[in-house]
């Protein structure tokens, strides 16, 4: 894991010194910031092998002469980056430009990769590799709600996903190593099946149209991106460790990586064991966690031009769900919202995993093969297959408890084949075909009559991006997609005698996009964005049917649904004010004609168990819009303060009311100091920070839901940290605490909201030793 | 542009190739044992004719509306009740009964009356630890009066919690597994 993706880097040979076979070799270079390319000043040179090191001057220079020609590990450390470790060839006279994050909040997709084929007009955040180490112990959503405009919509602390500007679940597509996450998506009760360890970095692309990646994204993607594995032919890796005092939860991830004679591989393992969580009056009985994981990555160069990657990951988890939020009936919700600390609540703590819970296991495999042809055209071919286990555990009655109530298997394939390269002189192209095939099946067994039918679909996609070639100051993009989809379900019918019936669905859909880039220089970026898409509607939206727990209701599909209709626009405003001021401000407006949603009924459903709320899937007209603005100040290098604020409105045009699970508008502040480096002691910084998330306003009817959406509130953190280093290792010491104050407060986005206080303090150690 | 007109050729043939290759080999669960259908509740006086309260939903949640059945009682009589589940969405039928009595110490019935009948009802049998269960109850019918009675069985109640041993639902918890509520007249 030496080489960091946040660091880019390119080797020019000075052609003087050809006959440099002793040892006056000079080695130079220059260390700037990768997002915002200025110089670093001081950052630490170090070559390990030989013990010599030096300091880079205020342009970010450095110098080292009289080197003998070898390989050598170099270590380029500056006050607030994560140091880096480079594997380097040195023959001759060598000059690098080496890119480091000090300002790793202002990154963006594409300058971290820098690559032609990744330029784009989209906006986009990234969470760098550090952060992910530090935060292992967390889900992959929890991580994202880092980035300003993202946040989490949960069900207890132990399922999350990510809701990115007001929209989430099949509207947001999750690539993972550049395949779309194909899981059960759908219910708002189920997160994605990946482990955040195995990324390098996640980002997130708040677009207006998701040309390139497909899936049924309504604009919005996030990104899941591995590294490439260094060319170093030794052993290198790293181990990390997380404890968490709420819930006492272990994390243990390695990564360790080679470049072998016959492949490079990396492999990465995680391990978590937490259990019941703590709110700050009582424990939330039944909420803890375990997740094994393990992914490999092998990359092959067969030949200059042709580079294959293969990579597999097994993400398995068991989540266990707080006993006195299971609802049985209207009354039982009733009686379970008015409560002051849930039923069913131990006194004890313990890492017991009983019913409700899920247990899940999802595969994917991922083989992708690059030529590269003449003048960088790149022909890229990539096949995915994933297959995802869902079992879901209620409570119930005798020994049916170990026996699951929704048992789903889903088996996925997709297949792409893309083009990068220029068309004329002047005009680049991407374009690409795409192949997905779903098939989804409830595994007998189960003694419930499945919420979701047996489907199948197939869909066909071609998609084509132009943008101007050599795009210094004005990038210019136009790109459109068509995808045909087909969808047949197999499902009993809901009247005796039952019989299976075969329903058909045919959707085309498009989309088209066009925006533009202004760099006018380092000081000044600003990127529009505007596209129409159309969003096919999915299985659960078309053919739920049942009592669905993620709700707390008897959940209904319309098998008449339309598709939906999203026009966006998004406008981004990055600037700096003398190397000390930082802003992103980012704007977007989204009309979605056909806007599918759950609307709750005002009669309830009579059953034998009594009578239920009624969610029925309806479709409206829908606005949303919103900002996100991320400032950072930094005084001095070794002191800076960040603040973010996302803010998010959306309407119902048909009743003129709020949408339901639109997030709260929520303001992130902190302050970071970094200390001075204490001979092997480097980095030793000290962040506090608050998060204020205000109460949401704009549910005043009262049939939208149960309750009214909590009060505001506020979370105060602390981390501390140091960074030890000696030889060719390093450790990583960090301490962190949230809800510092062990405030007791409800998130409008967590489910769990009705009925139990979010988690009191926690405070985690972090460790993470790299070799 | 010539490439994409090839793209758009291959869409097409893929779409055609896997459109019509759905196979028809799926096995569809339709086995919904777990689920109660019908509940009656036999209510059996000292002296005249039986009463038999229903509620009857063969098809499960949405469908067809449940069929409920509520009865007509003697004033000032006793009444022995006794209630019966079924599950009539298997092909034979099964009684839940039988499981309800083997798991006596999950479950527990409760009743409540409303609208100003003059009914009461007591448990007349125990678990295995001696604390109510509630499938076999005696009835008292005072004065002509109408209104609803309300059965209701939790899963996994916390049967020690004050009041529930006495038929006090509010400190239950657990899980409804039934909740019926029948029109009653006393005349």
């Amino acid at each position: 894991m030496k080489k960091i993706i946040f660091l880019f880097l390119s080797v020019l040979f000075f052609p003087k010194n050809l006959l440099a076979q002793d040892c006056n070799i000079t080695f130079t270079g220059v260390i700037l910031d990768k997002g915002t390319n200025i110089p670093l000043e001081y950052s630490t040179i170090y070559i390990e092998n030989i013990g010599e090191g030096t300091v880079s001057d205020e342009r970010g220079f450095f110098e080292i002469k009289n080197i003998c020609p070898a390989e050598y590990h170099v270590k380029i450390s500056h006050i607030g980056c994560h140091s880096e470790e480079y594997f380097i060839k040195i023959e001759k006279d060598t000059l690098l430009k080496i890119y480091l994050s000090h300002h790793s909040e202002l990154l963006d997709e594409v300058v971290i990769h820098g690559s032609h084929e990744d330029n784009s007009t989209e906006s986009s955040q990234t969470v760098s590799r550090a952060d992910i180490a530090s935060e292992s112990n967390k889900n992959l959503s929890d991580i994202l709600e880092n980035i300003s405009g993202v946040s989490v919509l949960k069900n207890g602390s132990g399922i999350s996903k990510p809701v990115v500007h007001g929209l989430f679940g099949n509207r947001v597509a999750v690539m993972n190593n550049g395949i779309t996450q194909t899981g059960q998506q759908w219910g708002n009760d189920h997160a994605p099946e990946i482990d955040p360890f195995v990324a390098d970095h996640l980002s997130v692309v708040k677009g207006a149209s998701a040309l390139a990646y497909g899936g049924n994204s309504l604009g919005s993607v996030v990104l899941v991106e591995t590294d490439n594995i260094q060319e170093d032919p030794h052993l290198h890796g790293e181990v990390n460790y997380t404890l968490q005092s709420n819930g006492w939860g272990h994390t243990l991830n390695t990564a360790v990586e080679k470049n072998g004679k016959l492949a490079a591989w990396r492999l990465t393992g995680t391990l978590k064991r937490q259990g019941d969580n703590r709110a700050p009056n009582y424990f939330l009985t039944n909420t803890g966690k375990q997740e094994n994981n393990i992914a490999l990555q092998i990359e092959k160069q067969f030949h200059p031009k042709w580079k294959t990657d293969f990579y597999y990951s097994l993400f398995n988890t068991k989540i266990g769900i707080l006993l006195g939020s299971h609802i049985g009936n209207l009354t039982d919700l009733q009686e379970a919202i008015g409560r002051s600390e849930p039923f069913s609540i131990e006194d004890n703590f313990s890492y017991d995993i009983g019913s409700p819970r899920q247990e899940v296991t999802h595969h994917l495999v991922k083989v992708e093969t690059k030529y590269l042809m003449d003048d960088e055209k790149i022909i890229k071919f990539k096949y995915g297959g994933q297959l995802n286990n869902r079992k879901e555990f209620d409570i119930r009655r005798g020994s049916s408890s170990d026996r699951p109530s929704l048992n789903l298997s889903l088996f996925s394939h997709h297949g792409e084949a893309a083009y990068n390269g220029l068309v004329g002189e002047k005009i680049f192209l991407k374009a690409g075909v795409q192949f997905d095939m779903i098939d989804n099946g409830n595994i007998p067994g189960t003694g419930v009559s499945p919420l979701i039918p047996n489907y199948r679909s197939y869909q066909t996609s071609t998609y084509w991006i132009v943008q101007n070639d050599q795009a210094e100051e004005w990038l210019f993009e136009f790109g459109g997609r068509f995808s045909l989809k087909q969808l047949t379900v197999k499902r009993l019918t809901q009247t005796i005698p039952r019989e299976v019936e075969v329903l058909d669905h045919l959707f085309q859909n498009y989309a088209l996009s066009t925006g533009f880039r202004w760099r006018k220089n380092d000081f000044f970026k600003t990127n529009f964005n505007i596209g129409y898409l159309l969003r096919a509607p999915e299985v659960n939206e078309l053919y739920s049917f049942g009592l669905h727990q993620g709700v707390s209701g008897i959940e209904e599909g319309n098998q008449n649904m339309d598709v939906e209709k999203s026009l966006k626009a998004l406008w981004s405003l990055d600037f700096r004010i003398r190397n000390k001021f930082f802003v992103q401000a980012l704007g977007y407006f989204q009309n979605i004609q056909d806007y599918i949603f759950l609307e709750p009924q005002e009669e309830f459903r009579l059953t034998i168990r009594g009578a239920f709320p009624v969610y029925i899937y309806k479709q409206t007209d829908a606005n949303i819009a919103g900002v996100d603005l991320l400032l950072k100040y930094e005084p001095q290098q070794n002191l800076n303060f960040i603040a973010k604020y996302a803010l998010v409105r959306g309407y119902d045009l048909t009743d003129d009311i709020g949408l339901v699970n639109i997030p709260s508008d929520n303001i992130f502040s902190s302050m970071t100091y970094t200390f001075k480096d204490q001979e092997k002691w480097k980095n030793n910084f000290f962040t506090i920070n608050g998060r204020y998330v205000f109460q949401q306003k704009r549910i005043i009817v009262p049939s939208q839901d149960f309750l009214f959406p909590p009060d505001d509130y506020f979370l105060l953190g602390l981390q501390v940290g140091t960074n030890y280093e000696w030889h060719e290792s390093s450790l990583k010491i960090s301490l962190r605490a949230e809800n510092l104050l062990n405030s007791t407060y409800r998130d409008y986005l967590n489910r769990l909201r009705y009925f139990a206080d979010e988690n009191g303090i926690n405070v985690s150690l972090n460790l993470n030793y790299r070799f | 542009m010539k490439n994409l007109k090839y793209i758009f050729i291959i869409n097409i043939l893929f779409s055609v190739l896997f459109l019509n290759s759905c196979k028809d080999d799926d096995v569809i669960d339709d086995d919904v044992e777990e689920l109660i259908t019908t509940v009656t509740y036999t209510l059996t006086p000292t002296s005249g004719d039986v009463v038999t309260l229903s509620f009857s939903d063969v098809d499960g949640d949405g469908g067809d509306d449940p069929i409920v059945t509520g009865g007509t009682l003697q004033a000032n009589m006793n009444y022995t009740g006794t209630l019966d589940l079924r599950n009539d969405a298997v092909e034979p039928g099964e009684s839940i009964t039988e499981e309800i009595e083997e798991e006596d110490l999950d479950h527990q019935f409760f009743f409540s009356t409303a609208g100003g009948i003059d009914l009461t009802v007591a448990y007349n049998d125990q678990d295995s630890q001696g604390n109510p269960l509630g499938l076999a109850t005696n009835l008292v019918a005072g004065a002509p009066s109408t209104g609803t009675l309300k059965v209701i069985l939790r899963h996994k109640p916390e049967k020690a919690e004050s009041g529930v041993s006495t038929g006090d639902i509010t400190n239950a918890g657990g899980e409804t597994d039934i909740e019926v509520t029948f029109d009653i007249d006393i005349q």
